[in-house]
């Protein structure tokens, strides 16, 4: 507006090289209070903070889950005692998810009067012993072919109790096997394969002799 | 009229600051919503199309993969026992229909026994007039050449047949105990899985 038309410009202003475009819609959008502007901040916050809900959920959801592994299991046993699970079924099944084809106890254990002894038969097919801690995570298993005895025994205690372990005592280094548990609570479940339907009865009767009791 | 607006702006500043509160809550808790379905998180190894988390199952298992696991309350596979692939597609990328025609064919990795079971979307079994829900490896019928056909459908079928109940989307487990297939972390490292294909279509 301020520019002085040159001489050599037509007296209709058609050359747009000193006429101001007029803004676009989005600039214009932009800039009045109507616009888009007063969102960008809003959503930004909007966004690091979602980032941030979503980094805490995910961290805090395994403390928080009432209906996590633990909480079934205490909820069909006691603590410190190995319990035979139901076989799983469309409408039932204590744990989601397990393989329908093995027969599985379990023991969620307590660490905090002592050191527990477990015991699990090895059958003709497949048999594995796994550990979790009272979150689920899974930290030890061994199966019938790296145990290669004809049952199974572990002793499970937390860090303190295998440092009070005698060492170069000959009985716990040859014989025993030493499972320690990150967490003084945990599940222990003992698994065995079921080979054909028609086994699942033998299979049950050896899995209900695996044990899990305090250690004198 | 300007005296007005003056007045309303921090009444307007006070609803913008709870607006972008909410939304922040509402984005937050849907991230953590869809990352821990369906899935347990990034850890994955894809091999056609079976999926399988090997971390998942370790005491590295990501945040993710334990919010998952707390979440739907089960217990995961530990890696030393063996691994769960899961399927929910066909080799096409098609979702498995309990109501047709499938079939899985090929070579199932080394394994010194394997289970296979049929399950509904999410993971459960399906109910139907047939005790049956899988197969271990010492039940099938295998081929001459030590491949495996298994066919699965609402309708009987001539040699290995697993009933799907007609369930209108269904999940396949294939879990494989002592395994050498222990630490892979890339697709590549991942065994060949028996291929997924859907036959015919009611």
């Amino acid at each position: 507006m301020s520019t002085t038309p040159s001489p050599t410009t037509p007296p209709h202003g058609t050359s747009s090289r000193f006429i101001p475009r007029p803004p676009t819609l989005l600039k214009r959008l932009a800039d009045s209070w109507l616009g888009l502007r007063w969102l960008i901040m809003p959503v930004l916050v909007a966004l690091v903070l979602g980032a941030l809900v979503h980094l805490v959920t995910v961290l805090i959801l395994p403390f928080y889950a009432e209906q996590d592994g633990y909480a079934r299991l205490a909820a069909v046993g006691e603590p410190n005692e190995m319990v035979l699970l139901d076989d799983p079924s469309a409408k039932s099944g204590v744990l989601p998810r397990m393989d329908p084809a093995f027969v599985t106890a379990a023991c969620v254990y307590d660490l905090s009067e002592g050191p527990l002894k477990v015991r699990a038969p090895v059958t003709d097919d497949y048999a594995s012993i796994s550990f979790f801690t009272r979150h689920g995570v899974p930290f030890y298993a061994i199966n019938d072919r790296t145990a290669g005895r004809d049952m199974v025994e572990l002793d499970l205690m937390n860090a303190k109790q295998k440092a009070g372990l005698p060492e170069n005592d000959e009985v716990t280094a040859a014989d025993q096997l030493v499972v320690e548990s990150p967490t003084d609570q945990g599940i222990v479940l003992v698994r065995a394969l079921v080979r054909e339907p028609g086994a699942r009865e033998q299979v049950r009767t050896l899995v209900e002799t695996a044990m899990c009791a305090p250690s004198l | 009229m300007a005296g007005s607006f003056q007045r309303t702006l921090p009444t307007l500043r006070a609803l913008l600051l709870i607006l972008t509160l909410l939304l922040g809550a509402a984005i937050g808790l849907a991230l953590t919503w869809t990352t821990t379905m369906g899935g347990y998180g990034p850890g994955v190894v894809q091999a056609g199309p079976w999926r399988v988390w090997p971390k998942a199952g370790t005491e590295e298992a990501d945040p993710y993969a334990r919010a998952a696991l707390a979440r739907t309350g089960e217990l995961p596979l530990e890696l030393a026992d063996g691994l769960a692939f899961i399927a929910t597609v066909d080799d096409a990328g098609r979702a498995l229909d309990g109501r047709c025609e499938l079939r899985l064919t090929g070579a199932i990795p080394q394994a010194r026994y394997w289970t296979l079971t049929v399950t509904d979307a999410d993971g459960g079994l399906i109910e139907h007039s047939s005790e049956r829900n899988g197969f271990t490896s010492a039940e099938v019928v295998w081929n001459r050449d030590g491949t495996l056909d298994v066919a699965l459908g609402p309708r009987a079928r001539a040699g290995n047949w697993l009933p799907t109940g007609g369930a209108a989307r269904i999940g396949l487990t294939l879990r494989l105990y002592d395994t050498p297939f222990g630490l892979a972390a890339r697709d590549s490292d991942a065994p060949v899985m028996p291929r997924l294909i859907t036959e015919r279509c009611p």
